[in-house]
């Protein structure tokens, strides 16, 4: 999946001001590419993420992908995209807390209508690749921080998407954790040739990654 | 409700009847609740005169009611003196319990047959000695049935009740009932007329005077399930309103991985409606306890008694009825939060929390 920004840019009101997070964004993502997108706290890049993962619409400027202009797409057909093509992996991890972390996995799954026992089996392997075969029926509250990002992988490699959208995945993780991870995305994005796009701070994710943009008062540049 | 089921039951106990009482007396369907004697021979003697009168049948009916009693929750009884020989013209062909007894075998026995509620409340049966106003009275049968006024009914001969109520040589209620082929309408108006002191009510007009209480009882009826209702829906809906936004993250977390639009809503609604119904089950139980409980304690009828009746007290029907009812509210109440839940973006919800 080939991922392009034009002329990006997102204004929310807070308050009475309005904030710029993105301003004009050019960005091109090639299909099975591995990008940073790095930028300190509140620099745009979650928003950013959110547009390119049409979680969010522009202010102004479009989203393409594979050279559709995704911005004029409609909420239906923009949900599909994401349960169909696209993978998320939140810096919270954002597991629903009632279902145990098979159930999580199965959760898009199910949602794409994927038969049940399919579901299942597909769970199960994508944990037990991820070294969690034996936390399949445990709840988010009993795993561990990094566990739980494990999981949010698992569930994001669900239906086999092509592209993952993380957002700061190592936010919330201890150094060793965080570098587990990012081999993680790193073997996703290398076995199975998926397009990978992180956000992130973190200056040891960003040498492992093959393109790194830089982002402040929601201006991108490309570094390397 | 209670009030209601007694005043439409009193019409169909005296159906084709003309109920004649003195024109001082406050009636509700066919029975003076309030004031009003008549001087019995004499009016009966003027009755029986009027062409188109084929029997009278004169009879003293004892209410407790006042109207400030209409508000009571403790069940009230009746007492009717009834000559022995017109029992069925209000008793109809209602047998007594198990066969067991018998009627008041003349007028001056002292004997009295009772309605089941009355009988249940007083721990009575057939053979036991009461004492109404100092005279000793042998209940000889209880009543088999299920109408609300005779289960509050205790029924003595005429002469007995008119001695114990200080009715001698008066009663409060004459019934008439007119040959064939003679107008209910029209016989009334001629008794009427031949004694100004009565009215002689027909079985329309009877119906015709209690509409507006009806009336007033259903309004009331209605005020009462609509604050119910809107209170319901009201709580359901904030309940759900604020279980909903403290999961944002979650219905937020659903819209990002692509979830339909449909799926948060039906799962939001599929919540409120387990909650109708596990509400609905356990408010049915625990509101027929507490309503049962409070009914013994009001009476004095041990809680056992109920049991064997529960469903005659609260139709599985009723229960029905109230079950869908939170079923449908809870389902309602739910629709406003559901559509909140459908508007969770992942981007707003993670901006606000930042």
């Amino acid at each position: 999946m080939r991922v392009k920004a034009e002329n990006l840019t997102k204004v929310y009101r807070l308050g009475s001001s309005l904030i710029t997070a993105v301003d004009d964004v050019n960005l091109e993502v090639n299909e099975g590419a591995l990008v940073a997108v790095v930028g300190r706290s509140g620099s745009g890049k979650s928003t950013l993420l959110n547009l390119i993962g049409l979680n969010d619409n522009p202010t102004s400027g479009n989203v393409f992908v594979d050279d559709v202009n995704v911005s004029s797409l409609s909420g239906r057909e923009r949900r599909r995209m994401r349960l169909h093509r696209m993978g998320f992996v939140f810096q919270t991890f954002n597991l629903l807390p009632t279902l145990s972390a098979v159930e999580n996995v199965e959760l898009p799954m199910a949602l794409a209508n994927a038969p049940r026992k399919e579901q299942r089996e597909k769970a199960v392997r994508l944990l037990e690749t991820i070294g969690l075969g034996g936390r399949l029926s445990h709840r988010p509250k009993e795993l561990s921080m990094g566990e739980m990002q494990r999981v949010a992988i698992a569930r994001a490699l669900a239906n086999d998407p092509e592209v993952i959208i993380a957002d700061e995945p190592t936010g919330e993780l201890d150094s060793k954790t965080a570098e587990e991870t990012v081999s993680l995305l790193s073997d996703i994005n290398r076995k199975d040739r998926k397009t990978v796009i992180v956000a992130t701070h973190d200056e040891k994710i960003v040498k492992l990654m093959d393109i790194v943009y830089t982002i402040q008062d929601g201006k991108l540049r490309l570094e390397s | 409700m209670r009030y209601t089921t007694v005043i439409k039951e009193m019409n169909v106990l005296f159906s084709g009847q003309i109920m004649v009482v003195s024109n001082d007396s406050i009636v509700i369907q066919a029975f003076p609740i309030y004031g009003g004697r008549l001087a019995q021979n004499h009016t009966e003697n003027i009755l029986q005169n009027i062409a188109g009168v084929e029997e009278t049948v004169p009879m003293v009916f004892i209410s407790p009611l006042g109207f400030e009693d209409l508000l009571n929750l403790v069940p009230v009884n009746f007492t009717m003196g009834i000559p022995v020989e017109h029992w069925r013209l209000i008793l109809g062909p209602t047998p007594l319990k198990n066969n067991a007894g018998h009627f008041p075998s003349n007028e001056t026995s002292n004997e009295v047959v009772v309605g089941p509620s009355v009988a249940d409340q007083y721990n009575w049966t057939v053979g036991t000695k009461i004492v109404v106003r100092g005279r000793e009275l042998e209940v000889t049968g209880i009543l088999d049935t299920k109408l609300a006024l005779l289960n509050r009914c205790v029924f003595m001969p005429l002469t007995i009740a008119q001695e114990l109520f200080n009715y001698r040589g008066s009663t409060n209620l004459i019934t008439v009932k007119p040959a064939q082929g003679y107008s209910q309408k029209n016989l009334a108006d001629t008794i009427e007329s031949q004694i100004p002191s009565v009215k002689a009510l027909t079985e329309d007009e009877r119906n015709d005077m209690i509409q507006p209480i009806l009336a007033q009882v259903e309004t009331w009826n209605i005020g009462i399930q609509t604050v119910i209702f809107l209170m319901s829906l009201i709580l359901v809906m904030t309940v759900t309103i604020m279980s909903v936004s403290e999961r944002r993250r979650d219905f937020a977390t659903l819209d990002a991985i692509g979830a339909p639009l449909t799926y948060v809503f039906r799962v939001v609604i599929f919540e409120t409606s387990l909650i109708g119904v596990l509400g609905g089950i356990l408010g049915i139980l625990f509101g027929s306890l507490v309503a049962l409980v409070l009914a013994s304690l009001y009476t004095n009828i041990p809680l056992a008694m109920f049991f064997p009746t529960f469903y005659e007290i609260i139709p599985p029907f009723y229960m029905f009825e109230i079950f869908l009812a939170v079923v449908f509210v809870c389902c309602l109440g739910g629709i406003i939060p559901a559509i909140n839940a459908t508007r969770m973006r992942i981007a707003e919800v993670l901006r606000a929390e930042y």
